[in-house]
């Protein structure tokens, strides 16, 4: 064990006993999982409860991380940690004090939250007028009064007064009371205001939920022996980070991607913006340092909070490469897996902005800085990483219809890269975010819209020795008059490929609105449109992984035969010659491979 | 009435005969023959009558437990599978909810990606469309397209199709029209279409589940109609009943059409079984709780009625099934899980398990990793000249050894790991009884936990404790509990609409035909059947929400017409049903009927109370009285603890712990403070905290 891990595991942690700690440690998770229960299955929008955009978690009173829920999607419970460092910091500095009885909300992204529609709702854990703990929820809200309909595809807001309410630290209980104000300036200013409330009040029920089976863990084993087990749980979840850190070569691993930023703009701050992680790994500990990435654009919500987006980003893309929950199994998430990382990021970059630089729609940049720390990490951890992802896409489908609004959000699917020994995972959300889709058979029975076709991407992947995941093909036709705004990524450079593994595909937009189709950029703000107009979204291909020309031809057959690939492309992609009779010919795939020098 | 069960299991097959008329209750357990099932079935079921001295041909009924389809999906192992679906959607089973099954892995496989059902070029696809919410056809089938796919499929040599139309719950008439094709170019087709199966919205779902009944209906299909014939050719003429997932027995020609509807098969007859034993002794609120090998399965009575998994959460290998099943929670926690260090230093038990081979190292089979059976042993709570009545010894050599080993790294004493070791399985299974009660609104306290299982009656006192469950239920026959759950079920069909209904304007004639037409569907099939019509139940039910959620709540639909009462009933009860689950309600948010359900049960014969005697007194039973440890006051000590035969306990007779009560299928353990009594209806009763 290192001189860094005795310096860190105080004496009092080791006074109790494995046991103790494990069945701590079990009790923690399930009150997280009965949290992230409990407000996925009451909670009304479609982003809450089919999406799974939204997170709970218990933190202790310093504002660590202790648990959170295995449902609910990475970027939401991960934050939970800094909301509540934000909270108590804002709340220090008007001199509030938090008392039984309190429920704080909060969504401020330059005090540790997420973005502004990732609204979290905590409450304190009290043990003898002693602040112990916090149990808290976060999810994406339908809309939080920004300057259009949703709370996606805002990327014209200018500042972060434009994206819509800013919630610092308030108090929406107090003591037990309702601060009735509050509530009716969130009814007043938000669309769908029963809907959203709605959800806040399932967001509620749960921390409470949460904070009330917390107490109950102190009155059975006692406020030492549950610190102490916190502190045992947290230090072992560090130990298992260090040991897979110390496995890694020493070094120093640089990577760049870039991101669309806004194509269509004529400001060339504004569009193709590099993003650069480099990772130095010396012994058991990791610096990620992202110097490099371009400056934050002051008036375009592609900023991403350091605290809340871009840590999460970075410990999820570390963690699922070197704790891979299929080879390890599962892991606790708690403060401890982080600490032995530290997060570089210069003041004033996209990675670092600086207040009031609007932050909104830092979601699919987010996601592109998760994919460039995976492209450092594939340099130390070859075996570990896919190729590049294909990232993904938000379409806030929105209209009024008895003179009330509806929103619906909808999250478009990306893909994985090549993995050693794998394809890619085919049209699936990636890296941080880990959301659903909507039945097709529930979108066309509440609202005007129809999803006209959902099936794979054909010929157009990644080639490699194992090949990139596939994307999707969705389209959405409206049944009545709407409005619709945009906010992806992954337009304008195609998923990496790796270990000569061939490039995946950008992904597309084209509207067909009566007249010729319109291809678009990956940012649209709030656009209207007419009935019988169609959205036709193909999804990114993952980038292949290993030379194509290694790729075992039955593999590729299979491909063909599935109508994955065509005749041309296995030939000219992987040298595979399919008979007439839909066998490989292996005398002139052998060949061609031969002349091409594989 | 005479009647069988056999409950098919991976390691043994479990046999109950009963006669109704005079209570007899024979018993038989014997290997199970994987390679061909049947032929144990058969040779089981003709060693029964042996021992019961009964005929063959007097049978009347044989009521069977199988894993034929489960197997069939967990070593996908099935048929070569087809596809006809909607133009525009052919890989709704392949991209499915675009979610990872793991956030945080890389590696990970795609159950539905990795393992298709049916791969993408069995999928073929045709014009044809309808659109919600009236069902109405906006674009018509293409007959012609649906015969060329079948003739292609037929051609590349599938033998088992499935027709997935979107919207075809609203309307089945294109998915009917299409079997129909199918079937007229392709005689020997076994067709499946999903609106048959499970005719509710959630296309990935809905396709997944009848590409699985595809997948494995061939296969199962096979495995009646071989056993139908064996058993006849046995001279076993009577009918052949499956349990289903759904706690009913179904006919074997509906297993043949719908296997998907027995995934479930093994553990429901479990979750019966504990139900009828705790019934016995007038417990109505049960926690049924079987122990094996390598995991536990935990199922919920209330009011004698077990609970049903919600349609979101029942899976199967991964896949996503949408057919009715009994709610069972199972977690890989058993006797042979494996305790260990993990890389961080954490000390955990399972989900690895040593399984039956080789086993924990008690078994002497070559196992080296210490598991919670060897805990037990190092404790003193299995008796190693009297384990599964005598049959096996147990190496206690080899449990002190893998224990004390471990120990060593734990760097705690022998006894206190291995005491260790069970505080930390009991509490992985409190934490999962937890779940289905607690984190939904039930009251542990409220309840009794049956415990059965080999290992079920070792774990079941210090588990209820942990919860605040006062009574501990252990049956006669716990290591058969499944078969005996099998000769108490009825005949039970289910059917199901989606309504999509909200309460400010719900159209009470159409729920009330829908009602109608359900019902005499459902009659129709049990008359079929030859259930007399007096001898049929109804139960109505409603899956509910508020506008805009995306999960129902189950909640009961009264019977008769359809009236403004019965729907302000409904709400009312949903209203209360979302404030014990969620704890919390909506006071004036609308509310959605999605889906009606009606089950029907056809009443048939059931086994009674088993006719046992006891012994005369408690040194009739005392087998010996030796020191074993028991965690009191948080230290752990060794305590002269009496061990008992149950067949000799007297009836009526308090004994307090600490006690181990021995038997050829299972261990009881009575912690110190405990009480436990046999009572007349041949279940021991274990008072939590009861001794005086």
């Amino acid at each position: 064990m290192s001189a860094a891990h005795n310096a860190v595991a105080p004496e009092d942690a080791r006074a109790v006993d494995p046991v103790t700690v494990a069945v701590i440690q079990g009790a923690l998770e399930n009150i997280a999982v009965e949290m992230g229960y409990r407000l996925m299955r009451m909670s009304y929008s479609s982003i809450i409860r089919e999406s799974e955009d939204f997170g709970a978690g218990l933190v202790d009173a310093s504002g660590r991380g202790l648990a959170e829920s295995a449902q609910s999607t990475p970027l939401q419970s991960g934050p939970i940690p800094g909301y509540v460092r934000g909270i108590t910091r804002l709340l220090a500095e008007r001199g509030e004090e938090v008392h039984p009885g309190d429920v704080i909300m909060h969504n401020d992204a330059y005090s540790g939250a997420s973005h502004g529609p990732d609204v979290a709702f905590m409450v304190p854990v009290f043990h003898r007028d002693r602040l112990v703990a916090w149990a808290g929820t976060t999810a994406h809200h339908l809309d939080i009064g920004a300057l259009t309909p949703g709370s996606c595809g805002i990327v014209d807001a200018i500042d972060a007064y434009a994206e819509g309410l800013q919630f610092r630290a308030i108090k929406v209980y107090e003591r037990g009371h309702r601060v009735r104000p509050v509530w009716q300036i969130l009814r007043d200013n938000i669309r769908v205001s029963d809907l959203v409330v709605g959800d806040m009040e399932a967001q509620i029920a749960a921390a409470r939920i949460g904070a009330r089976r917390f107490e109950a863990l102190v009155d059975r084993y006692g406020i030492e022996t549950l610190q102490r087990a916190c502190e045992a749980a947290m230090d072992h979840a560090e130990r298992l980070m260090r040991q897979a850190i110390a496995r890694l070569p020493d070094g120093e691993y640089t990577a760049t991607t870039h991101i669309d930023g806004y194509a269509d703009s004529e400001d060339p701050s504004r569009r193709e913006l590099p993003l650069v992680a480099t990772v130095r790994v010396r012994g058991d500990e990791m610096e990620v340092d992202l110097t490099g990435t371009a400056s934050q654009v002051p008036d375009a919500p592609i900023n991403m909070p350091l605290v809340g987006t871009v840590d999460i980003a970075i410990w999820l893309t570390i963690r699922s490469v070197l704790l891979d929950t299929a080879v390890h199994g599962h892991i606790p998430v708690n403060d401890g897996l982080t600490r032995p990382i530290r997060i570089v990021a210069p003041r004033g970059c996209l990675a670092n902005p600086i207040f009031p630089a609007p932050t909104i729609a830092r979601f699919c940049p987010g996601n592109q800085l998760a994919d460039t720390v995976m492209k450092a990490l594939a340099q130390a951890a070859p075996r570990q990483v896919s190729a590049g992802i294909g990232n993904l896409k938000v379409i806030a489908f929105s209209g009024l219809r008895d003179e009330k609004h509806w929103v619906h959000m909808e999250i478009f699917e990306g893909s994985y890269g090549g993995r050693h020994g794998r394809d890619g995972m085919d049209a699936v959300d990636t890296l941080y975010a880990n959301t659903r889709n909507n039945p097709i058979e529930d979108i066309e029975s509440h609202l005007p819209l129809r999803v006209s076709r959902y099936e794979l991407r054909e010929d157009v992947c990644g080639a490699g020795k194992w090949r990139g995941g596939l994307g999707s093909i969705r389209e959405f036709e409206y049944l009545d008059d709407g409005g619709a705004s945009v906010e992806g990524e992954g337009h304008c450079f195609a998923p990496w490929g790796f270990d000569a593994g061939g490039d995946g595909k950008p992904a597309r937009l084209r509207l067909r609105a009566g007249g010729a189709p319109l291809d678009l950029p990956s940012k649209v703000p709030h656009m209207r449109i007419a009935r019988g107009s169609r959205f036709e979204c193909a999804g990114p291909a993952g980038g292949g992984y290993g030379p194509p020309l290694e790729r075992d031809p039955a593999r590729v057959l299979d491909d063909v035969l599935d109508g994955i690939i065509s005749v041309a492309t296995a030939e000219r992609d992987y040298g595979v010659v399919i008979g007439t009779e839909g066998a490989v010919d292996a005398e002139a795939t052998r060949a061609l491979r031969a002349a091409r020098g594989g | 009435m005479k009647l069988i069960g056999v409950d098919v299991g991976g390691t043994f097959t479990d046999l109950v005969y009963t006669d109704t008329d005079d209570a007899t209750v024979v018993t038989h357990k014997t290997p199970t023959t994987p390679d061909d099932p049947s032929s144990g079935v058969i040779a089981g079921a003709l060693e029964l009558c042996r021992r019961a001295g009964v005929d063959p041909a007097a049978i009347d009924h044989l009521l069977h437990g199988t894993t034929i389809a489960t197997n069939a999906v967990l070593e996908h192992d099935g048929a070569v599978a087809g596809m006809i679906t909607t133009e525009g959607y052919r890989d709704i089973v392949h991209i499915g909810r675009h979610q990872r099954p793991q956030h945080y892995s890389i590696m990970q496989e795609i159950p539905w990606q990795d393992r298709p059902l049916v791969r993408r070029r069995h999928r073929k696809t045709v014009r044809e469309r309808l659109v919600a919410p009236s069902g109405a056809v906006m674009t018509p089938l293409d007959e012609e397209g649906v015969r060329r796919a079948a003739r292609e499929l037929r051609d590349a040599g599938v033998r088992s199709v499935a027709i997935c139309f979107l919207f075809s719950y609203l309307d089945p008439v294109h998915e009917d029209r299409a079997r129909e094709l199918v079937l007229e170019e392709h005689p020997d087709c076994f067709v499946t279409t999903s609106s048959s199966i499970s005719p509710q919205f959630r296309e990935f779902e809905r396709f997944t589940t009848a590409a699985m009944n595809a997948f494995i209906g061939p296969k199962v299909r096979t495995y009646v109609t071989d056993l139908e014939r064996r058993m006849s050719e046995a001279g076993l003429g009577c009918d052949l009943h499956v349990m289903g997932s759904n706690g009913g027995a179904a006919t074997a020609k509906m297993v043949s059409e719908k296997p998907v509807l027995t995934l479930l098969s093994g553990p429901a007859a479990g979750v019966l079984g504990g139900a009828w034993s705790g019934a016995l002794s007038g417990y109505e609120n049960l926690i049924t709780f079987d122990v094996g090998g390598t995991s536990a399965d935990i199922g919920i009575v209330v009011d004698g009625t077990f609970a049903e998994a919600s349609a979101r959460d029942t899976w199967i290998g991964g896949y996503p099934v949408l057919a009715p099943m009994i709610d069972i929670h199972t977690i890989g926690a058993g006797g042979g899980s494996i305790a260990h260090l993990d890389a961080g230093g954490a000390f955990q038990v399972g989900p690895r398990s040593a399984g039956a081979r080789p086993g924990p190292a008690a078994y002497g089979h070559g196992g080296d990793r210490p598991t919670v059976t060897d805990a037990h042993v190092v404790l003193g709570r299995l008796d190693p000249e009297n384990f599964l009545g005598g049959e096996m010894a147990l190496d206690v050599a080899a449990s002190r050894r893998v224990i004390e080993a471990f120990a060593r790294e734990v760097g705690m004493s022998t006894e206190a790991t291995a005491a260790g070791v069970l505080t930390v399985v009991n509490a992985n299974m409190a934490n999962a009884i937890r779940s289905r009660t607690v984190q939904k609104g039930l009251d542990p306290r409220d309840f009794a936990l049956v415990a059965f299982g080999g290992a079920g009656p070792l774990h079941a006192v210090d588990v209820a404790a942990l919860l605040g469950i006062p009574r501990v239920i252990v049956p006669a026959f716990p290591g058969i509990t499944s078969a005996v759950g099998l000769l108490t079920t009825d005949l039970k069909y289910d059917a199901i609409r989606t309504e999509f209904q909200v309460s400010d304007a719900v159209d009470l004639a159409r729920l009330d035909a829908d009602f109608d037409a359900m019902q005499a569907q459902l009659s129709a099939q049990l008359a079929a059947d030859g259930v007399d019509p007096s001898r049929v139940r109804h139960v109505r039910a409603g899956d509910l929400r508020y506008v805009g959620q995306g999960y129902e709540l189950r909640v009961p639909v009264q019977p008769g017409p359809v009236t403004e009462a019965t729907i302000e009933r409904l709400l009312a009860d949903f209203a209360a049903a979302h404030e014990a689950e969620y704890g919390h309600l909506f006071a004036d948010s609308p509310v959605e009927i999605v889906n009606i359900r009606l089950t029907a049960a056809g009443e048939i014969a059931k086994i009674g109370p088993p006719a046992l005697d006891g012994g005369p007194d408690l040194d009739a039973a005392e087998v010996r009285t030796a020191p074993c440890h028991f965690t009191v006051d948080g230290a752990v000590r060794a305590l002269p603890t009496r061990f008992l035969d149950r067949t000799r306990l007297p009836r009526g007779v308090v004994i307090t712990g600490p006690a181990v009560i021995l038997q050829t299928d299972t261990t009881t353990v009575v912690p110190p403070g405990c009480a436990v009594s046999a009572d007349a209806r041949g279940n021991l009763v274990i008072d939590i905290g009861g001794a005086t």
